[in-house]
């Protein structure tokens, strides 16, 4: 089995959880020395950027991984998602600088989530799609708007802008590729069975008998 | 001048020689094994109108095939599904008395995808199907027959199958838990079969290996397409690829107007070997 872990943001969470579920994750020591690819506990760990786990799973070149909402639903990523976890979340916010113009333009990381919010809310506004530092969009007036995560705001503070409106709700979430769960069905299922001990020990407390390990 | 461009669009490349030679091969070995079992070709257009398929395929479906206007002003797609293609073909001509028809069919069909998940890709099919017989046997055949194909071609084949009819069964709360597999297992749900699929998925589970075929009931999709009963998958060694798929589809051919019972699969030639 192959386990895709999400560098950056994310990462170290994700290690955490692996291992509090019992499994032997690579450690500080492996992750200094730049490789990508490790072998532990009859797992292959790697080691991805964030927005490229739901590609490595919907071709199947990973089982299992963890992504955020926002890089699940820009992908359109079609992979099973049993466990919304309890770390890592935040908002895709719809920010801009105050007293901006009317929604015309919106600068952002995820031009389809983007497109589809606006569709939804009946906006007609042009979507410019960029690669990072989104806020400056709005500080330069490049856009009228940015959609954006937003985690704690300080970015948004430290640019003067303003949280217009929620876009969505983003938690990272365990994700399952379809034909690895087709075909490796009772190890994913052991899999996201321990995970899910270690995100929600409530639900496990239940038939007498069923032992949570 | 000499043209500099080399690439080509995403998703299609030219076979030379070698690959042609080996492609050919394959085929006609594929083609002999369904004459073989009775199966006569049909060849399909590589384009068609998308309205008469608007009621069966979803939208999404439907998004991810290249879509045109020509030159009438009619809207028309390139192949990308040759199932519902087979039934709009064949139907205006379905003569009861002839049935059960044994038709296979291959070519290249093209799918485009707007996600950035790179699946743009054209496929080589080739697919069989077995029109007016609505028993179980004819499921049973289809799916032995696949896998026959597939051990033609040195492939171990593992099927999982369900019976798309049980999400009728479910409410959309509890299908939404079976697509996500947030909740609701296999057990759970094998507790609300009818006694008619119950003892349906019995008949088929009796007559298939139980080394090569696997159930799984929590094996649904948010969108079940045309298929109404069946629906299976075949992988090979490398288990995360979908070498073949297939099932039963008994309401396509009613839509162009020939009420008559269908299932069939379909191999994506380039996943073998």
């Amino acid at each position: 089995m192959r386990i895709a872990i999400p560098k950056g943001r994310l990462q170290d969470r994700t290690l955490a959880l692996f291992a509090a579920a019992g499994y032997d994750t690579p450690g500080d020591a492996d992750l200094r020395s730049r490789r990508l690819v490790f072998q532990r506990g009859g797992i292959e760990w790697i080691f991805v950027k964030d927005c490229d786990v739901p590609v490595y799973i919907e071709h199947g070149a990973a089982d299992v991984g963890v992504a955020g909402l926002d890089q699940i639903l820009e992908h359109n990523c079609s992979a099973y998602q049993p466990i919304e976890l309890d770390f890592g979340r935040c908002r895709m916010m719809l920010i801009a600088a105050p007293g901006a113009p009317p929604l015309t333009k919106v600068a952002t990381k995820y031009p389809r989530i983007a497109r589809q919010w606006l569709e939804s809310r009946g906006v007609r506004a042009e979507v410019i799609p960029l690669g990072g530092s989104v806020e400056l969009a709005a500080v330069l007036e490049l856009t009228s708007h940015v959609i954006d995560l937003v985690e704690t705001g300080e970015t948004v503070r430290v640019h003067k802008l303003e949280l217009q409106d929620l876009v969505a709700e983003i938690s990272p979430r365990l994700i399952v590729g379809k034909n690895a769960y087709r075909t490796e069905t009772s190890k994913i299922r052991t899999l996201i069975g321990r995970i899910e001990n270690i995100v929600m020990p409530s639900v496990v407390e239940a038939p007498a008998g069923a032992v949570a390990r | 001048m000499v043209e500099k461009k080399l690439r080509y669009p995403t998703g299609v490349r030219p076979l030379l020689v070698e690959e042609t030679a080996r492609r050919r091969r394959i085929e006609s070995r594929f083609v002999s094994i369904l004459e073989d079992a009775a199966f006569a070709e049909v060849v399909l257009p590589i384009i068609d109108y998308v309205d008469p398929y608007a009621a069966i395929l979803s939208r999404e479906t439907s998004r991810s095939s290249y879509r045109f206007v020509d030159r009438e002003g009619e809207l028309v797609s390139i192949r990308s599904d040759f199932t519902p293609m087979v039934a709009r073909a064949l139907a205006p001509t379905l003569n009861p008395s002839q049935l059960p028809l044994r038709i296979f069919y291959r070519g290249d069909v093209i799918r485009c995808d707007a996600s950035r998940l790179g699946m743009n890709r054209e496929l080589f099919q080739i697919g069989a199907e077995i029109v007016g017989d609505p028993s179980l046997d004819t499921d049973i055949e289809v799916m032995n027959l696949a896998v026959t194909i597939a051990r033609e071609f040195n492939i171990q084949a593992r099927v999982v199958y369900n019976d798309t009819s049980i999400a009728a069964l479910l409410s959309d709360e509890e299908r939404n838990a079976v697509v996500t597999k947030r909740a609701l297992t296999p057990s759970d749900i094998a507790r609300r079969l009818t006694p008619d699929i119950a003892a349906r998925l019995e008949e088929i589970a009796a007559q298939l290996d139980p080394a090569t075929f696997a159930l799984h009931l929590d094996d649904l999709d948010e969108d079940t397409g045309y298929y109404t009963g069946i629906r299976f998958r075949l992988f090979g060694s490398d288990s995360r690829k979908v070498i073949a798929q297939g099932g039963r589809y008994d309401a396509v051919y009613q839509r162009f107007g020939a009420p008559a019972a269908a299932a069939g699969f379909t191999f994506t030639i380039d996943d073998l070997d």
